[in-house]
């Protein structure tokens, strides 16, 4: 048993006061994938309370087929249902070299919902923080299992040589169902680069955009580079969403603008 | 210009051939299996009980599990086979280590006392069926160029993934393509006659071996039987193609790479409803926006119930095929906007 002296004791007691007073409220909840990374990736990307929530789903494979092309659907429209409106939508991966991969920011008319696919450089727990209105950061985590070396190799278009001519084509399809959900899948050329490869600088998509035809942002994505060469996004949009088209307005890390529109399916279809 | 920049595409030149490299590892994970690492115990080494099945005339095959690779199996999944003929032995396809390669040759020395091995096939790159070579007489081991030049090219990232996923089963295991390409359609070895047909689909490069004494068809991985198909290096219109083309083929019966010999051709058909299935579900999945993870929990239709390990076959597919058919059904999107 141990016994502590009365001064000691009260040292600790101090202690334990002063880093309980302000900070409490950010303490780290325990990781159940008992990563060795959490407290950072926690501190880095979900800054605020924290508490892991099963209403939050996080979908991912248990084995990657690819390590360059992982698939990850992250799905918040439970804990929307009961808690309101969802700000943000982190999405990270412990082990990658760039932990971040994806904040989504869904606006009023789009569901707190994304598909997306990531690079993973080994076997790691990755994590999606959701954040309401009440600040509240409400997390799932998952391992995948993979072979090493998705975040520092160079990406397949560096086989090519006239890659840069179709940096930032789009192709696009948004298909409408009975229930009048519209969904939108759209693919943009771009490297990706981590800068992890030998030779090869960091360069990658990093701010995208979706307005409504009222000019009313639909969604936002700041994009990191361990999502995978020529990103590819699947959203869900509310039943109101009208118009006859949602432009898509992107930046990457060398200041290359890129823009266009995803027409939208007539409102009777079916 | 100054000697830099042809530096840094040398650079970048051998990162990209890394790529491909660990491009080619993940490419193997279609087969491998990679489920949650298990321990592994200390136990005795592990060795495998290969058993030979007569399958036709002084032919036999050693069937593999219909699994996926595990340290369980021993990586022991594909179906291998030998001939006699009357002046030594054929094999076909060699398993996924040394160790299995060293168990095959053994059995076919207790089976065949005093048989040379004469010749060696292997019928495509995939290391389930070609990482027992080393076992074999290297003058003996052939396959088409194709399939050496994959061998070659994939075989240290396949290598490493299955060390990976099988641990000590792969003890001492190199890849060891075959240094003679076969450029002929008819090899007549110790006296017997095979036809050698290339196909694809499967891979870029499929071999197929005909008996013409017991018209027996050794048809690779371009027919599965009772196990979901791999996809990895699929070309799916080729591949329907090839099995059009087996289809055809004169046999008396049929060798899958993957399940129990098929004299009746079913394993024909059962590759192609899974493959038309499979491309099918995947179009739908593109066309109605679903995310990737929400195309992989379609469900299975009952037909395929019995096939093995078909609900990780069809994730692993989902990865494989998707991007490609998203490049061919989302339209140019207008610039601007």
């Amino acid at each position: 048993m141990l016994r502590i002296r009365p001064p000691a004791l009260g040292a600790v007691l101090a202690f334990a006061a002063l880093s309980a007073a302000p900070a409490s409220a950010q303490e780290i909840p325990p990781d159940p994938l008992k990563s060795g990374m959490w407290e950072l990736v926690a501190e880095e990307n979900f800054p605020g309370e924290i508490v892991f929530d099963p209403r939050v789903k996080l979908s991912l494979p248990a084995a990657a087929e690819d390590q360059f092309h992982v698939p990850v659907t992250i799905d918040a429209r439970a804990l929307a249902a009961e808690i309101g409106p969802i700000e943000e939508m982190v999405v990270a991966a412990d082990l990658n070299p760039i932990i971040h991969a994806v904040t989504f920011r869904p606006g009023e008319k789009a569901e707190p919902f994304l598909g997306l696919r990531i690079k993973v450089e080994q076997t790691t727990p990755v994590r999606v923080g959701v954040r309401g209105a009440d600040g509240i950061w409400r997390v799932a985590a998952a391992v995948i299992d993979a072979a090493g070396g998705g975040c520092s190799a160079p990406a397949a278009a560096h086989g090519q040589k006239d890659w840069m001519s179709t940096l930032g084509e789009a192709r696009a399809l948004a298909s409408r169902s009975d229930a009048g959900e519209t969904r939108l899948s759209f693919r943009m050329r771009h490297p990706m680069d981590t800068g992890f490869a030998a030779g090869v600088p960091i360069f990658h998509l990093g701010e995208l955009s979706l307005t409504l035809e009222s000019g009313e942002e639909l969604a936002g994505l700041e994009i990191s580079a361990p999502i995978s060469e020529d990103p590819t996004f699947n959203l869900l949009t509310r039943p109101s969403v009208g118009g006859a088209a949602v432009s898509v307005a992107a930046r990457d890390s060398e200041g290359n603008r890129f823009a266009f529109s995803i027409p939208l399916p007539g409102e009777a279809v079916n | 210009m100054s000697p830099a920049p042809e530096a840094t595409e040398d650079t970048q030149e051998s990162g990209v051939n890394r790529r491909a490299l660990l491009g080619g590892a993940a490419a193997l994970a279609a087969f491998a299996g990679i489920g949650p690492l298990r321990a592994q115990s200390h136990a005795a080494p592990r060795s495998y009980r290969l058993e030979a099945v007569e399958i036709a005339a002084r032919t036999w095959c050693v069937y593999g599990a219909q699994e996926d690779l595990t340290r369980a199996n021993g990586g022991a999944i594909a179906n291998a086979a030998f001939i006699q003929t009357p002046d030594g032995v054929v094999v076909i396809d060699t398993g996924p280590s040394k160790r299995y390669g060293e168990a095959l040759a053994q059995l076919v020395a207790d089976r065949l006392p005093g048989k040379r091995i004469l010749r060696v096939y292997n019928t495509h790159h995939h290391p389930d069926h070609v990482f027992g070579n080393q076992a074999f007489p290297r003058e003996a081991l052939a396959a088409p160029q194709a399939v050496i030049e994959a061998m070659t090219a994939q075989g240290e990232a396949l290598a490493a993934n299955m060390y990976r996923i099988l641990g000590d089963w792969m003890r001492g295991t190199v890849p060891t393509p075959p240094g003679r390409a076969l450029n002929a359609s008819r090899e007549e070895i110790g006296g017997r006659v095979f036809t050698l047909t290339e196909l694809k689909g499967h891979t870029a490069c499929d071999l197929v071996v005909r008996d013409e004494e017991t018209g027996l068809v050794f048809a690779g991985d371009l027919a599965f039987l009772d196990r979901a198909p791999t996809t990895p290096n699929a070309d799916l219109p080729a591949w329907r193609a090839s099995l059009a083309a087996l289809r055809r083929m004169e046999r008396e019966s049929l060798l899958p790479g993957h399940g129990p010999v098929d004299p009746a051709g079913a394993s024909l058909e059962q590759t192609l409803d899974w493959l038309d299935w499979l491309e099918g579900t995947l179009r739908e999945s593109v066309a109605r926006g679903l995310t990737m993870n929400e195309a992989m929990a379609t469900p299975i239709p009952a037909r395929f119930a019995a096939l093995g390990v078909a609900r990780t076959e069809f994730e692993r597919s989902v990865v494989h095929l998707r991007t490609r058919l998203e490049e061919e059904i989302l339209a140019e999107a207008p610039s601007g906007g």
